[in-house]
């Protein structure tokens, strides 16, 4: 046949155009990671979006609802709570870990033989299982005997309980999840300022700039699309409680009075404390569809993360 | 040279045959693969002779050797004698009592063949359809050996879903020498709530509470708390079947956890695994008086033997009655397991036989591995010796006689109670006002309650 005997770069030449075979081949990289995400990703969000239709025993039997799961978590008062105590932590831990993620990435940019071993501090809370956090901390603001708990009545704040008070446990979480993060977002944030060409703060001393200027006129305008991907990142795990969870779980279990509940927790404790797997679904649909939302929100106010310098 | 066009000629199909049974081949696998969908058709292995598995929490390395050693022995026993063996799956304690790891097993219709459950579980297995039915393997002496009490909590229509290890009532732990510090002896523990929070302030230090309540929200705090609301008479459910959480003696109950923490008496954390672990709070000085149960003697002796101790009853309110609560595990078997016929008669076997092994086991459970009552009166007959000195024999004498079974609920209305003890104790939430909100979230979920009698 014809085909057997021309030859094969010729037979790629004529069907296909350079750019073409760049675009397959680009796909072609792409692929077993899209299909990774697709089959471990896309397929169970897909079912959990069904299960949330279902009443799921937990033990085997499935009963279609239709939209009950929807309406029961429109009257659950734990449901809003658990949005509201998220809302919160999510509105104190993206602010905190921007401001935190920055100012250590400000203070060891400058490459030396101190600064490694500090960025390498820094970032080492972020080496440590989630568990091994939270139980440290636990111990350390435990009432009376903790470390911490014992430095509160010489600086005049009394017995406070940091983990037993609901005024105060969220607060702890925060703190805690702010100082187990910084370290990676002042690495990200390095990344981003190490980026940023050094003729910009040569011409803005010849100008007479002070540090606070360069900061405002030159770094932070400059770091917007890091800036983007922190606020957006942060975000998303502070609202999906990618790293909450554990630390929520070990340190409260989402207590005293529902006061760490973020939604992750109460998510977590119907589907398996308590085996109500179809409404679990109904609201991680439901926390999904909200973040995929805001992250939407996000790229349309910037024009899918494009900046007008760029 | 062949292309692909040819190759697909060659097997005598077209491509578009090929392409056509290669599509009914996939949505074949795809229907035979997920029956019922969502319910995705598992198809267990049902190998009879494969080793029933059987889950607890027991594991080596625990708190206490000689339990670990007691449920090996008593695996080793079974498949020494029997054709049908038995394996033992260790779980971690939290991935057991409120973890994921049953749930999901049972979600994926890979659920242990034994396990144990303690009340505050057996409705979800029971409404969930994967008890067994024990009544036929146990004779009717063996089942005459259990006080009704102990299996009412695990029987529905008079027949027995799970098998009880221990009884374990609740009492008031104290440290002998914080007493002996604050000038007390035995003679000054408490009779009544009002004496129990004076002596707790009394016993408070800058280092030490003077007493001390589970804080964490779980089944294990609302275990603790039952007692107080039942001695003012109060309960969470009436005989009609609506709430009767909005009483008197929930508001006395839920103001008497809530005074203990607002006076600074009792904490709003506790160390180690809970107010479960006598080691971690009583032993360490953490406080002074610890609400825990008849367990904590084995704690003790096994991982704080110099430590000299006392106990007492639960002091009542103002005209309340005295009465504690007595939680305890309980063998089940899975009726969708794979051999659920010798599941059920290993359950029996091991704690409702009238051989003399299964008594000794019970007994031996009871009084070596552990510091529990018996749930059988002759394991309490065999080793009466030992029920009737030192700190255990003041639980058979004292504190035992008044014990009330832990209820079996729903885990909706264990939230609701947790909830409302959690606000009260740790939110600082007024007690009537809680107790109302609960009750009416307590009547709008029984209203639509199917399922075994909540207890």
């Amino acid at each position: 046949m014809s085909t057997s005997v021309r030859p094969k770069t010729k037979f790629r030449h004529s069907r296909l155009s350079a750019r073409n075979r760049e675009w397959i081949a680009g796909y072609l990289f792409v692929l077993p990671d899209a299909l990774g995400l697709l089959v471990f990703l896309g397929l169970p969000m897909l079912l959990s979006l069904v299960l949330g239709l279902y009443d799921v025993d937990g033990f085997g039997a499935y009963r279609f609802v239709g939209m009950a799961n929807y309406t029961k978590m429109m009257r659950d008062p734990l449901f809003w709570q658990s949005a509201k105590v998220t809302a919160l932590y999510a509105l104190m831990l993206v602010p905190l870990l921007y401001v935190c993620g920055l100012s250590l990435a400000l203070l060891v940019q400058k490459t030396n033989r101190f600064n490694g071993v500090i960025r390498s501090m820094f970032f080492a809370p972020h080496m440590v299982s989630l568990i091994v956090v939270a139980l440290v901390w636990q111990f350390l603001v435990v009432d009376k005997i903790g470390v911490l708990s014992r430095l509160t009545p010489a600086l005049g704040l009394g017995g406070i309980s940091f983990l037993g008070d609901p005024d105060y446990a969220l607060f702890t979480v925060v703190a805690v999840s702010v100082w187990f993060l910084m370290g990676y977002y002042m690495l990200i944030f390095l990344g981003g300022l190490q980026d940023i060409p050094a003729m910009y703060y040569e011409a803005a001393t010849m100008d007479g700039a002070g540090p606070i200027a360069k900061f405002w006129y030159i770094t932070l305008p400059l770091l917007k699309p890091t800036s983007f991907f922190v606020i957006m990142i942060s975000m998303v795990a502070a609202v999906a409680g990618s790293q909450a969870f554990d630390i929520i779980w070990v340190m409260t279990g989402g207590g005293p009075a529902n006061s760490t509940s973020v939604l992750i927790v109460y998510i977590y404790q119907q589907a398996f404390s308590f085996g109500a797997f179809g409404y679990a679904a109904a609201m991680a649909s439901i926390l999904v569809i909200s973040l995929m939302a805001m992250t939407g929100l996000m790229f349309l106010l910037t024009r899918g993360g494009r900046f007008s310098y760029e | 040279m062949k292309n692909r066009s040819n190759l697909v000629a060659a097997s005598g199909k077209s491509r578009r045959e090929f392409l056509r049974n290669g599509a009914t081949f996939a949505a074949a696998g795809l229907a035979g693969g997920l029956s019922g969908f969502p319910f995705i058709n598992r198809l267990p292995v049902r190998a009879q002779d494969a080793p029933l598995k059987f889950w607890q929490f027991y594991a080596p390395g625990g708190q206490v050797k000689p339990q670990v050693e007691w449920f090996e022995k008593t695996v080793a026993d079974w498949n020494a004698t029997h054709d049908q063996k038995v394996e033992l799956e260790f779980i971690p304690n939290k991935e057991y009592i409120n973890g994921p790891k049953l749930a999901t097993a049972f979600a994926s219709g890979d659920g242990p063949d034994i396990f144990i459950i303690s009340p505050g579980d057996f409705l979800r297995y029971y409404n969930g359809g994967v008890l067994q039915d024990l009544t036929p393997y146990i004779d009717e002496k063996a089942r005459a050996d259990f006080p009704e009490s102990v299996l009412a909590n695990r029987m529905v229509d008079g027949k027995i879903f799970g098998l009880p290890m221990e009884v374990e009532p609740m009492a008031m732990f104290y440290s002998i020498k914080a007493f002996e510090d604050a000038g007390l002896n035995e003679n000054d523990v408490p009779k009544t709530w009002d004496e129990l929070l004076e002596l707790g302030k009394k016993l408070t230090t800058p280092e030490r509470y003077g007493l001390l309540f589970q804080t964490a929200p779980g089944y294990y705090q609302n275990f603790t708390w039952y007692p107080f609301l039942w001695q003012g008479g109060g309960e969470f459910q009436n005989a009609e079947g609506k709430s009767a959480f909005d009483s008197p003696a929930t508001v006395q109950a839920l103001k008497l956890w809530q005074d203990a923490v607002n006076s600074g008496a009792a904490p709003r954390q506790v160390l180690g695994n809970g107010a479960n672990d006598s080691v971690a709070n009583l032993a360490s000085g953490y406080c002074a008086i610890q609400n825990v149960g008849i367990w904590a003697i084995s704690q003790l002796k096994n991982n704080a033997k110099d430590f000299p101790y006392g106990v007492f009853r639960l002091p009542t309110p103002a005209n309340g009655k005295y009465v504690t609560v007595g939680g305890g595990w309980a063998f089940v078997a899975n009726s969708k397991g794979k051999n659920p016929e010798a599941a059920g008669q290993f359950c029996a076997w091991a704690l409702a036989s009238m051989d003399q092994g299964s008594i000794d086991r019970v007994a031996s459970w009871c009084t070596e591995a552990k510091s529990d009552m018996p749930p059988r009166d002759s394991a309490l007959k065999a080793r009466e010796a030992a029920f009737s000195e030192g700190i255990i024999g003041q639980f058979a004498k004292e504190i035992h006689p008044g014990t009330r079974a832990e209820p079996r609920v729903p885990p909706e209305v264990y939230k609701i109670i947790s909830d409302a003890v959690q606000q009260a104790m740790l939110g600082g939430a007024d007690p009537q006002a809680t107790a109302t909100t609960a009750s009416q979230r307590l009547d709008a979920y029984l209203a639509s309650y199917s399922g075994a009698p909540i207890l």
